[in-house]
């Protein structure tokens, strides 16, 4: 390499340009952003810039040295791959004609199974980056018994690099400034999470030339789905979710049941309820424009105004964990006696509830790698007959064979309920699938519910009428 | 350092600045009260869980009227950063879960009451289990969920010197977090520049130095992304780096920070002036004892023209810098850098020499101690040896045959 001669490295997170005079922008890379850096004498841009400018012929013309790529091909040992579907086979190939792009597959369609294969084909570096812990431990999982292969973990306070290595997307973000040139390939799970003023880092700051997405849902709430295509690329498949009901998947159902408020919960729920309506009324009589917001910035300079946030905290957790709800899941476990059930609660006390009332494992964010893969597993293996989770298992886990899920509690984000119906679609034989969400009446619950079923994973799906209540 | 959860400040949109939350005699004398009496509860929380610990925490402020959530919240971060809690290390908490799911599991689903068709009642399986595991089902429950966070129990607490010690520690945790959201950061400084440049690039920091008018310099402090696009990735690091700074003597800094929320630009402006008290120690006016020495015997008036000035100029190429020990400036406008070299290890040698390569340009003259110049390789630098002390003799002697042009 000569000394003098211009040369591209790769520099916390961005492509360094050396041995350009200052003076006039480079026009290499197309739409490369050249920007000149004073501090170092050189010409900065995005890592993501990396494989347009390599194509680009005056790159080669004008003899810059590349110092940029340190990631290497790999052999992998034994790639132990299952026969992928037509569909599967179809969504892979569309990705290979360009080696970036979105694969837009609903839960359960077997995304892992084709981006396993698309890693064998590419046989060079990869970086896996899924939204949680719980993910990226799972596709250690399945590249373990895939390729054979024991990646790398990056994330939950591990750092151990290797060719073929996963981690968070938290983590991508913090640690892309020393990896982004260590990959020949990154995979983005559940790629709507990246696009985000800092996340989007993760990718910006990778110079990997193989990008590939995977999603159920690429729509955002905020309408940043349209930077996917900059920032991995184009969707270049896509299986709508109707498409994929009935024939891939197993059908499903959806019911509603309403529970109440035992009479002591009841009573106290409505002295709540009296206290936060006495102080809001009498607020508002003072105050007509005075809301939630005035109420918490207040709470700074009050104490009164702080027993009312804690009032209204309290009637949350009545709600939250109201006995009857454990009532109901009785009467569930023993309608579903001898199949593997699934239950979400809305807070990590309500799932300590469930577990402690019915001695079944509970899925918490404390819990261990080990523990994690000794609750999956023993569910699936039916070691044990059902399992409570928070959030940890809201996305894209794989819950392979259960076909009962509960829902007890949570937010009313469509993507949230979207992702929880996946999980109890996998496809195994015909039996129906039914998701079960346990409301109490008379409180805000049942609001959340209605708008929880207004997302379009639940058109077209019969709601039962509801349980008769004496 | 807090989170972004126990972050609390308020907004000037007028002037587009923001105002950390400040804890001073004059607005909160109440709270060095407070502040004593969370340390003792620290002091005898020994075995109280966190949970229990932070419940105590926020009694002690039930009837302060002024105290956002927040504040007490970052209050139970910093007293737990100086704590040391139980940890279940080799996971009996979850060794524990295991044996109980797992025995309870033929017996699923645990009924309120038996009946033909599910004969399992809760109440007897746990006792089952209670007995299987030989002991009592309340200590078996106690343990089950042990592991968790909020159930962890306080071992040893660090302590702070003081209640006040806590309320300065919270006053630079707030601006801290505050950083969090900072895009850059300048810092005009007149002395100690060895010391807030070295905390810089312990925070991996980059810098653009500047040497004003007035004498003083002014250093910009963001990464390398910083180059290509407004960010807020070098926050933490900048957050990390403030307690250095804070530290040290005459300066002034303003921070660009955008919010989170709007995305609007605001300035955090600071001075050594405020106030402020950081945990670390001020730092050495001298690295080394012939250093001070020397300074003390020099003294303050200029001898033969000359006038000493310690750590008065930054060499910089790129991102390297060095700061030598001492100054000269002649009253004509000459200047002769100092460096002295009293102490070695190879690898501090070797180090040096690769410094002193990188700026050849520059005519440094080398005090070097009597042991290490015999195994001192050859350098383009003047060597002016010494014994024990450095010789203001010896020194003046040097300026005085020295020609270097203005």
């Amino acid at each position: 390499m000569s000394a003098t001669g211009p040369r591209l490295s790769f520099v916390g997170g961005t492509l360094l340009l050396e041995g350009f005079s200052g003076r006039g922008r480079p026009v290499l890379g197309g739409a490369a952003e050249w920007i000149w850096d004073d501090r170092v004498h050189g010409w900065r841009c995005d890592a993501l810039a990396y494989p347009a400018l390599r194509t680009d012929p005056l790159f080669t013309a004008a003899h810059v040295t590349d110092a940029v790529p340190a990631w290497q091909r790999v052999t992998w040992p034994k790639p132990l791959l299952r026969k992928l579907r037509p569909d599967q086979r179809q969504a892979a190939a569309r990705w290979n004609q360009t080696g970036r792009g979105c694969l837009v597959m609903p839960t359960g369609t077997g995304k892992t199974e084709v981006a396993l294969n698309l890693i064998a084909g590419a046989a060079v570096s990869t970086l896996v980056v899924a939204p949680v812990r719980d993910l990226m431990y799972q596709w250690h999982r399945r590249i373990a018994e895939g390729l054979g292969y024991d990646a790398g973990i990056i994330g939950d306070h591990l750092f151990r690099l290797s060719p073929l290595s996963v981690t968070t997307y938290d983590s991508a973000c913090i640690h892309m400034e020393r990896l982004g040139n260590r990959f020949g390939m990154i995979v983005f799970d559940e790629c709507h999470h990246l696009p985000g003023r800092v996340r989007a880092d993760a990718a910006r700051m990778c110079a990997a030339p193989l990008r590939l997405g995977l999603t159920a849902t690429p729509e955002r709430s905020d309408g940043r789905d349209i930077e996917l295509a900059n920032l991995i690329g184009p969707t270049v498949y896509e299986m709508a979710i109707a498409e994929a009901r009935g024939s891939t998947l197993a059908d499903y159902e959806v019911v509603r049941i309403p529970v109440h408020l035992s009479n002591d919960e009841q009573r106290r729920y409505e002295r709540l309820s009296r206290e936060l309506r006495t102080f809001i009324h009498e607020r508002r009589t003072a105050d007509p424009g005075f809301d939630w917001e005035k109420l918490c910035a207040e709470s700074a300079r009050s104490p009164e105004s702080r027993r009312i946030l804690k009032a209204f905290y309290a009637k949350q957790a009545i709600e939250d964990r109201a006995e009857e709800k454990l009532r109901v899941i009785e009467d569930l476990f023993r309608l579903h006696a001898g199949e593997p059930c699934l239950i979400f609660a809305g807070s990590n006390a309500m799932a300590r509830d469930v577990s402690l009332r019915f001695l079944i494992p509970c899925l918490l964010s404390h819990c261990g790698k080990k523990e994690r893969l000794d609750v999956l597993q023993g569910l699936e293996a039916r070691v044990y007959p059902a399992l409570v989770a928070n959030q940890v298992l809201d996305e894209g886990v794989d819950m392979p064979d259960v076909k009962i899920a509960i829902v007890i509690g949570g937010k009313a984000s469509t993507r949230q309920a979207k992702q929880r119906l996946g999980r109890v679609l996998r496809k195994s034989g015909n039996a129906r699938a039914t998701l079960y969400e346990i409301v109490c009446v008379d409180t805000n619950e049942v609001e959340r519910s209605r708008t929880r079923r207004a997302s379009d994973a639940y058109d077209k799906v019969r709601h039962r009428r509801e349980r008769p209540k004496s | 350092m807090l989170t972004r959860e126990q972050a609390l400040a308020e907004f000037d949109f007028a002037r587009s600045a923001v105002l950390p939350d400040r804890l001073t005699t004059a607005a909160h004398g109440r709270y060095l009260g407070y502040a004593e009496r969370m340390l003792a509860l620290y002091r005898q929380g020994a075995g109280r869980t966190r949970r229990d610990l932070h419940r105590a925490v926020n009694d002690v402020f039930v009837d302060e009227p002024d105290c956002p959530q927040r504040r007490i919240d970052a209050f139970c971060k910093l007293l737990d950063d100086a704590s040391l809690y139980e940890r279940d290390r080799r996971g009996q908490a979850a060794k524990l879960r295991r044996e109980v799911f797992r025995l309870a599991a033929p017996r699923h689903p645990l009924v309120h009451s038996a009946d033909r068709l599910f004969e399992n009642g809760e109440a007897r399986v746990k006792l089952e289990i209670a007995e299987k595991l030989g002991r009592p089902w309340p200590d078996v429950e106690a343990g089950l969920f042990a592991d968790i966070i909020e159930f962890h129990r306080l071992e040893r607490f660090a302590d702070f010197a003081d209640g006040r010690a806590l309320l300065s520690r919270y006053n630079v945790a707030q601006i801290q977090a505050a950083l969090f959201d900072a895009q850059v950061m300048s810092v005009w400084a007149a002395e100690d520049f060895k010391t807030i440049l070295r905390y810089a690039k312990l925070a991996r920091l980059m810098h653009t130095i500047l040497r004003l008018e007035s004498g003083e310099y002014l250093f910009r402090f963001d990464g390398a992304v910083s180059a290509v696009r407004e960010t807020r990735r070098y926050g933490a690091a900048l957050a990390r780096f403030l307690p250095a700074l804070i530290a040290c003597r005459g300066w002034r800094m303003h921070a660009v920070i955008e919010s989170r929320h709007t995305g609007w630009k605001l300035s955090l402006d600071l001075a050594a002036t405020d106030g402020l008290t950081s945990h670390l120690p001020p730092p050495d006016e001298f690295d080394s004892q012939v250093e001070e020495d020397f300074a003390t015997k020099w003294g303050t008036e200029p001898r033969d023209g000359w006038t000493l000035i310690r750590e008065g100029e930054i060499l910089h190429q790129g991102q390297k810098v060095f700061v030598p020990d001492f100054v000269f400036r002649h009253d004509d406008g000459r200047t002769v850098l100092l460096e002295i070299i009293g102490f070695w290890t190879p690898e501090y040698l070797d180090a040096k020499l690769a410094t002193l390569r990188t700026f050849g340009a520059r005519p440094i003259l080398l005090a070097v101690a009597e042991p290490i110049r015999r195994g001192l390789p050859a350098v383009s630098n003047d060597v002016l040896p010494y014994k024990s002390t450095l010789k203001v003799k010896d020194v003046l002697e040097y300026l005085s045959r020295s020609g270097f042009p203005a």
